[in-house]
Order: structure tokens, then sequence, then C-alpha cells
């Protein structure tokens, strides 16, 4: 770990003319920024100040916006075994994504993600490691491996497939993601798989799904060129920084009217107030009736997009067209069935709306304790007609604060507002999400719905919650591939405990040297009623690697292999491989494939990351990230997908990509594109040119206006509504750290800043309390709610949180973090903040683990429990680290 | 031999300066190492002679020594500009008198600072953003970076790779001189090649 005491240089070494200069994107947020790397051996001389000396052609000092070098922003790494310098800095010369070069601290200063065993990333691990005597020690891969496989292969064969968990990145490429995903769902067919962030393999936005919209259907362009932009759950300055500063900023110069539903005011909200936007402050859990009720607003005076609606949302019967599918062609057909969702067009849609008095105006307030005019200004914002008939161009966007607050209800209601306003399938008229991750998921087979022992009333199967699956004892064989599975999720103390039973309290640990001793060990474990862990990763993490894996194996990630993976426009760009790999880690499409060929699958023969790809390319067709006419392209051309993406450099390609008649390449600039104008032939041969390229993704390919009902999320708000001196605890990421700060907690500038998690608290919640800013808090709560079994669903309300709260399904526990505090008047009055994911003080330990009851995905950011002080952090009162100073200075 | 009230930390150096470690040279590297929240005003001779200058960086060691302001005529949150550590670009800095002890501050409140106007971000400038209130400068007009003034220039909120650089401060009587800058200078690749 990095010192938190940091001294920064004064120098630094400039590239010289000659040096070699490398395309690459950064490895962090959805935005995706274009880098150049620039590498040079140690053993040559660095460049100088002048245009004739350096790499950049330019004179030092540089102009603003200029090819600077901040020290932060080289490194030394090993190249073909030898030392290089490197300078990676945002690409200067990019036409898209980061114009002008800009960047964000996190992607600015990622140099200092690479391997140097002078820097805190000197702990990368470097060799498989099995867990002997109590001990991770290094192995060989061979011994690592066929220890693992045996393994596994034995308890699919003994405990069936669904006793073979597998828990993994959704993102870290395409190439590493295809092929997991074709070793856990296309052979082995498990249902105990899904993703870093979900205990379920479900949509995020489950209302979008529903009602026809792409999570990144838009451009970049369209949140600049947006008039009126709604903004649920974000700060895009301090998650997906680029976003805002080269997008959304200049639309707010244009004049842009930017609202914000969250509950903390940053940096970009200060910022959008500052230029005559709005801070809407809602109370967790609430953004559903203050959409509803703005859209009340926009019904009552008729201010809705008539000429939009008329033309693009299903009436009675579209709803239903298909083979039995329109709406109900979703995963939860259940819930439509019974007409909680689904309604017959705009009219029925507007009756619905009306007849909810929670809808009204003040008491849609008085729930979320917001001033009542602030809808109204929304309302008009977003969809009142000017004096000349004019419409503002709106667009809404979602993301965690939203979705995770009250996953199925908040993005009903934020795509019916939007569907209303018109937006949706218009240049600046757009739906989606923000985005998180960078979208470098690719699957490789197919999830195994019908295996889940899960079942929704009605008919569905519902993808398993393996969470709730690992606690019940069923996992016997956990793999855990780059994400730290515990702290991510819901509940994660509780979810802790059980992989101490499960795996450490286990009588049968490795006391051996020999390897079928070992896999005997390991065997009777999983036998016992035990779990054997396994754990991918680049860094030893705690405690999934450090507690419990018996095997870790080292994973080679950005910049140690050549990569693809696409942006929150859906551009898909090469991220090359500039330098060695630190020890013997390899990337995770290696380690899985070897796994594969030694548990007896097929198709894992494949020599480099590049044939990875081309067969790859095939399962992206149709989806927003096709690509496989690149490598159509490729073939015809002679070179690999890799060679061919590679020329589109740091701006790459938006997918979906089709060839035209005369074998060029053209991207696709917005999805549900309906102004689009296509030419008189093609695309023609194996293009695929589907339905939501210019319309949207429902059997018409018009919008489903949906209900957006509070009440089927109401008793779950209810009961986690603070009680007595219990506040609101929510959480989410900050701008100068990425995640769990696997590279941030190694980067000493960031540790400075950072060097322990902390909660925002409200100046008058502080004062009754005690509580000053750099004082040490305790969070804590003795109602920690947790899903205790698996479920099958038979009657209606089973699966609300009052239905298994009656039937005794719901298990209270205790858990506490502790935090610096922050006292600061930008988080809501009764809401405290935190980071997300700190490791080793885990927000996530203070939310319900109570999944979502129609969508599956756990409801994050709405936990509640009590804080109070312990005592004097060291940062109160020194000057070394942190700083108590406010976000939202304008 | 002259009272000089310098940046805090010196007293520990001297604790643990042997007899190769000369302390002026120490106190200089190690200035953000060793600032603390208690204020130390000690009796240093100044001696920055050549067989210091030959042990420390060449970024500590050949800092022009400048004369700023006295302290007797600075008012609280009222900054006087100045350029540092040359004419060049970039050079531009701002000495303030916060009102509140803040790290690497001089003075017998501890409470003056120095810190250059460049964000080290993308070079916007920072001149006129002060702050009395939150003791901070910014935002950046071109992508809202702001910094803790308390806190050795520290990004409270944005973009920038590193903190302000921090122009280090002696206070000899009345008056205070620029001897040093912490952190590189915004489109510079050394601090002293302008």
């Amino acid at each position: 770990m990095a010192t938190p005491y940091y001294i920064p240089e004064s120098k630094v070494p400039l590239p010289p003319k000659g040096a070699e200069v490398i395309d690459t994107v950064c490895d962090y947020c959805v935005v995706a920024c274009g880098y150049k790397v620039y590498r040079w051996p140690v053993i040559a001389a660095s460049g100088g100040p002048s245009k004739e000396e350096n790499a950049f052609g330019v004179d030092f000092p540089v102009d603003p916006l200029g090819p600077w070098v901040a020290p932060n922003q080289h490194n030394i790494v090993l190249h073909n075994g030898q030392p290089h310098h490197v300078v990676i800095i945002p690409d200067k010369d990019i036409k898209s994504v980061n114009l002008n070069g800009d960047s964000s601290l996190r992607g600015g200063c990622i140099a200092q993600k690479c391997y140097n065993p002078q820097t805190p990333t000197r702990d990368r691990l470097k060799t498989p490691l099995l867990r002997m005597y109590g001990t991770l020690m290094p192995v060989s891969w061979d011994f690592a491996l066929d220890i693992a496989a045996e393994v596994g292969r034995y308890v699919i064969e003994k405990h069936g497939p669904l006793a073979y968990g597998v828990k993994m990145y959704s993102y870290q490429f395409i190439e590493n993601t295809y092929a997991i995903t074709k070793f856990a769902l296309r052979h082995i067919n498990t249902a105990n798989f899904t993703f870093h962030d979900t205990p379920s393999d479900v949509t995020s936005t489950p209302g979008f799904r529903d009602a026809g919209f792409d999570n990144f259907g838009p451009s970049y362009e369209d949140w600049r060129d947006a008039e009126t932009l709604f903004i649920c759950g974000t700060d895009p300055y301090e998650t997906k920084t680029i976003l805002f500063t080269q997008w959304i900023m200049p639309g707010i110069q244009r004049g842009q009217k930017t609202i914000f539903l969250l509950p903390r005011r940053t940096a970009g909200v200060a910022y959008a107030e500052k230029n005559g936007g709005m801070w809407i402050d809602v109370t967790p859990g609430t953004d559903l009736v203050v959409m509803m009720a703005i859209a009340r607003v926009i019904v009552e005076n008729d201010w809705q997009d008539k000429e939009w609606i008329a033309k693009f949302v299903n009436n009675k019967w579209e709803s239903n067209s298909g083979f039995g599918q329109g709406t109900r062609n979703t995963p939860w057909q259940w819930r439509t069935t019974w007409g909680l969702f689904q309604t017959d067009g705009f009219e029925d849609w507007k009756k619905w709306l009306l007849a909810q008095p929670e809808f009204e105006v003040e008491k849609a307030a008085a729930i979320a304790q917001i001033d009542p005019q602030k809808i109204r200004t929304a309302a008009e914002w977003m969809a009142k007609p000017r004096p000349d008939g004019t419409r503002p161009k709106t667009s809404l966007m979602i993301e965690k604060g939203g979705y995770w607050s009250n996953n199925t209800g908040n993005t009903n209601a934020l795509a019916a507002l939007g569907i209303i306003c018109g937006a949706g399938g218009r240049p600046g008229q757009v739906v989606a999400r923000a985005g998180g991750h960078q979208r470098g998921g690719l699957r490789g087979g197919k999830y195994p719905r019908n295996k889940s022992p899960m079942k929704v009333p009605g008919r569905r199967r519902r993808a398993l919650d393996t969470d709730t699956w690992l606690l019940a004892g069923h996992t016997r064989f956990a793999h855990a591939i780059g994400c730290t599975w515990i702290q991510s999720m819901a509940g994660s103390q509780a979810i802790a405990k059980r992989f101490d039973e499960l795996v450490v309290a286990n009588p049968h640990q490795i006391r051996s040297f020999d390897k079928q001793e070992i896999i005997d060990t390991l065997k009777a474990r999983a036998d016992s009623g035990g779990m054997v862990v396994i754990n991918q990763d680049i860094y030893l993490v705690d405690p999934i690697g450090n507690r419990y894996a018996d095997i870790v194996f080292p994973a080679a990630t950005w910049g140690e292999d050549t990569f693809m993976r696409a942006n929150g426009e859906r551009r898909l760009r090469l991220y090359n491989r500039f330098y060695d790999p630190p020890g013997v880690a390899k990337p995770d499409w290696w380690i899985v494939a070897q796994l594969a060929k030694r548990m007896g699958f097929d198709g894992f023969d494949w020599r480099d990351t590049n044939e990875v790809a081309e067969e790859a390319a095939r399962f992206s067709r149709g989806s927003r990230k096709d690509f496989f006419m690149i490598k159509v392209a490729a073939q015809r051309e002679g070179k690999t997908l890799h060679q061919k993406l590679a020329e589109f450099g740091t701006d790459g390609i938006q997918g979906p990509v089709f060839m035209r008649d005369d074998g060029t390449l053209v991207g696709t600039k917005r999805l549900h594109d309906t102004t689009r104008e296509l030419p008189e032939t093609g695309p023609a041969g194996a293009n695929v040119f589907n339905k939501k390229l210019m319309r949207f993704n429902s059997q018409t390919g018009k919008c489903n206006l949906q209900k957006a009902p509070w009440s089927l999320f109401s008793d779950y708000w209810e009961w986690m509504k603070p009680k007595g001196d219990e506040l609101w605890i929510t959480s989410g990421r900050i701008n100068e750290r990425w995640q769990s700060g696997f590279d941030d907690r190694r980067r000493p500038y960031v540790v400075q800043r950072w060097p322990e998690n902390w909660v925002e608290i409200h100046p008058e919640d502080a004062a009754a309390r005690g509580i000053e800013s750099g004082d040490y808090v305790m969070l804590y709560s003795d109602r920690i709610p947790s899903v205790k079994e698996t479920l099958l669903g038979v009657y209606a309300d089973d699966y609300r949180f009052s239905g298994l709260m009656k039937n005794g399904y719901i298990e209270l526990s205790k858990a506490a973090v502790t935090a610096v505090a922050i006292v600061t008047p930008a988080i809501k009055k009764g809401v405290l903040y935190m980071d997300f994911l700190h490791t080793q003080q885990p927000a996530n330990a203070l939310e319900g683990r109570v999944v979502d009851w129609i969508s599956g995905n756990y409801n994050y950011k709405i936990g509640v429990g009590r804080i109070k002080k312990v005592g004097a952090s060291p940062y109160k009162n020194s000057f070394r680290s942190m700083s108590f100073a406010p976000r939202d200075i304008a | 031999m002259t009272t000089v009230y310098r940046n805090p930390g010196l007293d520990l150096e001297r604790g643990t300066a042997g007899g190769e470690h000369a302390p002026c040279a120490m106190s200089r590297r190690h200035f953000l190492l060793t600032s603390g929240a208690t204020t130390f005003t000690t009796m240093v001779v100044l001696n920055a002679g050549t067989a210091l200058a030959q042990k420390a960086p060449a970024r500590v060691a050949v800092f022009e020594r400048k004369f700023i302001a006295r302290l007797s005529e600075l008012e609280v949150d009222v900054p006087v500009d100045f350029t540092y550590p040359d004419e060049g670009a970039y050079a531009e800095s701002m000495l303030v008198k916060l009102g509140v002890p803040a790290g690497g501050g001089i003075g017998p409140d501890r409470d003056v600072v120095a810190f250059n106007y460049t964000c080290t971000h993308q070079g916007g400038p920072l001149q006129e953003t002060y702050r009395g209130a939150t003791k901070s400068l910014g935002p950046c007009p071109l992508h809202l970076s702001t910094y803790d003034l308390t806190r050795h220039g520290i990004l409270i909120s944005g973009q920038a790779y590193q903190s302000l650089p921090q122009v280090l401060l002696e206070l000899e009587g009345d008056e205070i001189y620029a001897v040093g800058i912490f952190g590189l200078i915004f489109g510079r690749y050394d601090n002293l090649k302008g």
C-alpha cells in the first residue's frame, strides 16, 4: 500500500524524437478516452525541451491543453525484457471522446498503473499461488491448473453444474469475457453465474428493456445537443468526467438546462446550477415519485409530445402483437401478464398516472422531501412548448444512484417520462444510461435460465441469485475472476461470514505436498458441504483472494496483452500491448482456456488474443457492438481483426459496424435513430441491420409506455426508511478514485487525497451527534435485511418484500463500518454518503441484501443505519492528507 | 545570525540529522513529509552552501531567494501576486494570509502560504479564483479543478494530476521570501527551465 505522505517530483523525462508511439485507450470509466503511449529504452537519451528534441514536436513550456507530461504520467516498465521509459498522456490529436486531449485524474495518471517494482504496484501477482499449510505459496502454472481443473470437474460431476459458481467482471475486454463465458455458460452450462455488480445475471435497467431502449444508444454529442438534460442518480463530472467536461459542459455553455436528481451536490451539479440548471435534492429511493410527478404536470398541462407519441408509442393492439409477445416478451413476463406495468397506450397510461395520489406535486414533494416548485420547473423545462410551438429537445440519463435505488421502478419511470417528452430516437433527444464500466462484455454462451431453481410466480424461471445460493451452501466451487465479489455485494459482511464458514472453518485444508492428496483434500471439502475457492486477479484481493482462495491465478491486464473494447457510445477500439506482464502472469482468456482443456472441453486452443477476438466476432452480430464486419474486412484484406481495428486508432469505430458495397466500413452514430436516412441500396451481405438501428427494441419497433407503480416498492422503502436517530446511508464513486481502488490504493497521490473511506454528513445531523470533519465515525445497524432462502414463487406477493417478510424469508443481521467524517451541506439532511467500495471499509455492508423483486438486482443505494463518533482521525488536525473543503465550489 | 521562520518540520529533522545530513537541505526536500499541524518556530542559521547544494536534488538546490511581501502588510484573504521562480511562462504565483493555520504556512499564525497559479491539469489560469470562505483556488475555468490551500494545495475536486505547486517561503523579520517550489509547474519539464 502506498504511503499517504506523497512528495511530488519536480522534473520529468520527455520522450525523445523517434520514441515509439502506441495507441491505447484508458482502462477505467465508460467514457474511454484515447491515449498515446510514448516508449523509449532507458539506455537511450530522453528528449529535450525544443520541438526538434522531443516526440511531441513542441517547445516547452507547452501551451495550455498542450502535451505536458506530469510526473505521474511517466513510468518505467519492461518491454521485451528491457527497461523502457513510458510516458502516457491523453491523445492530443483525437477527433472524438476526449476532445482536445482532455483527461480525468484517473486516466490522466494511468502510467502509474503499470507494474514497476519500485512503486506500490510491486505487489502485483506474479505467479500462481496455492494455499498450503494456511499460506499462499508460489507454484507453477501446471501444478495449480491441474489441481483446479481436477477439483472443478469433480464438483460438476458429483454435485452438478450449479455447484460450480462463476463470478466475473462484465467488462474487462471482449476477448476475456468471451472466453470466460464460453467456459462457464457454453461448456459448464451453470446457472450459478453472474457479473461483478449483481447477484443475478439480469439487465441493469429492466424499465428500459420493457420500453424498448438500448442502454447505450446515444452518441456523446447527443448529451451536448440536448436543450434540457435530466440526469438521475449521477454527477457525470465525478464519475465519467470527460462526458461532462467535453460534452455536457459545452452544452451548458450553449444554454442547456441541466437537471440533477440526486441527494448530493458535487462540482458538476454546482456548475450546472450556477449556469441556470437545477438540483433536485431527492431523498434516496424516491426518484420514482418525483419523475412521475413531473410527468403528471406535463400531461395536466397537455405538454406531452403528441406527434411523437402518435407515431412511436404502442397502442393496445400493438402492445400485445407478435406471438403473444409485445411487452410480455421479457424475462419477467409474469408481472406484465398481471397488468402491473403494461398499458394500452398513452391514454390508458395517462389515466393510471392521474389516478395515483402520490404523484400529485405536493404529495410527491413531501415523500421526496423537496421543494414542490422544482417539480413544476422541471416539467416546464422538459416539455413545455415554446410560444412558436417548437419543443425543447430533452434527453434523459440514468445511472446507479437512480437505477440501484429502485431498479425496476426508477427505470420504468424514467423511460416513461422520456417517451412523453419525445425523447429516445432523435439527435439531442435520447434516453440512456450514462454508464459505469466500459463495454467489454461478449457472451460465448447462453445463460441457462431454465436450470435456475428460482422461479417467480407464474411460469418464468428467474436467473439464479448467486449470493443467496452460496449462503444456502449450494456453491461448492467458487470461481471469482477480477472482482471483489464480497464487498461489492449488498450486506457484504454477512456474505463474508458465510465464506468463513464454508472455506476457512471447513476441516479439509491442504496440509500436503502431494498433488493427489491436495486434490483429494479439496474434493473432500466440497463433498463435506464446504466450498473451494479459486481466484483470478491482478492483485491479491482481500478477502476473496487473501483469506479465502485456495488457488490464485495471476492475471495480465491492460497494456500487457492486446484487447478490444467498446465505450459508452459503442465506440470500438484496440487496446495495445506495450509492456511485459509481471512474472508469469497471463491474460484471463489464457487461464480459462488452460482450465477448460484440462476439464475436457474443446475449442480452447487459441494461440493469441487475436484468435479469441476473431472467434468471438460472430457472437457480436446484431448487438450494439457488432464488429463482425471488421473481421470480414480484415480477412478480405489479408489482415487480422486486431490489425484492422488498429487502423481506426484512438477514434475507433462505433458499433454496430457495417460494410458498404465498396468494402469500406461505416459505424453507427446512434441507435434508435428515427431520423436516419438510408441509401438506396445496402447494407447487404453479412451485415445485420436490425430494428433497433432506426426503431426500438419491441415487437413493433415502437416504445412501450409503461406504468411505474410506487406501491410495488414502497413496502421496502417504508421499512428501510430511517427510524429514530437512523439516517439513510447511500454511496457511490468519488472522482479521484476508480472502483475498489485496486490501482488507486497504489498511487501515492490518490492515497494522500483519500487515505481511507469517508462519509459526508449534513452539518445539522453532525451537530446533533457531536461529529466534526475529520472525526472517525462508526456507521452501524442492527437491521440489515437479507434473503435467506432460494425461492420458488407461487403466489403473487411471494417475492415482494412484505411477502418475504411475512413468510419468514428475511433475516436481520448487524453490520458496521468505520469512516472519516466530512461535514458538508452538499449532502442532503438525513442522508449519509460514502465511497461505495473501499475493500477495508465497505459501505455495502450496510445495504439491504434484498434483490429488487422484479428484476433481481440489489438496490444498493438505499441503506440505513446510525452513526456515532469514535474519536479524532489522524487527518483531522494534520495538513498532509485528505481535504475537508466542499466539493461543490462553483 | 538571523531569525528565520521556516516552514514547519525542521524540528524533526534537526533531531534526526546526523553528521551526514545537513538540516537545511533536508528541510526543503522533505517539506511535505514533515510538515504537521503543530507550529514550530525554529531558529536556524541559513547556511545553504556548496556542500549542501551537492547533497540536495537540483529542484531545491538552486532556487532563487526572492523577496515577495512584508508580513505586516498582508490582509487576511487578500492574495498578493508575484512571479516565481523566474519571469518565464507559468511563473505567476500568489501569496495569501489565510487566517487559519495551513500546511507549509509561515508566520506566527502559520497561515501565510504561496502557490503557483496554473492548474496542474491542463494549464488553466487560476488567477481571480481565490475563495476566502473555503481557502481554495479554483474552479479552474477549463475543467473545474479546485485546490485546498490549507493542505499543501491538494486537489479538492477535479482532474489535476498532482497538487498545485506550493512555493516554499521563509520569513526573515517582517520580510517574506520565496525560496523553492514543490511540485512541477504545468507546462514545464523542469521547474528551473521555464
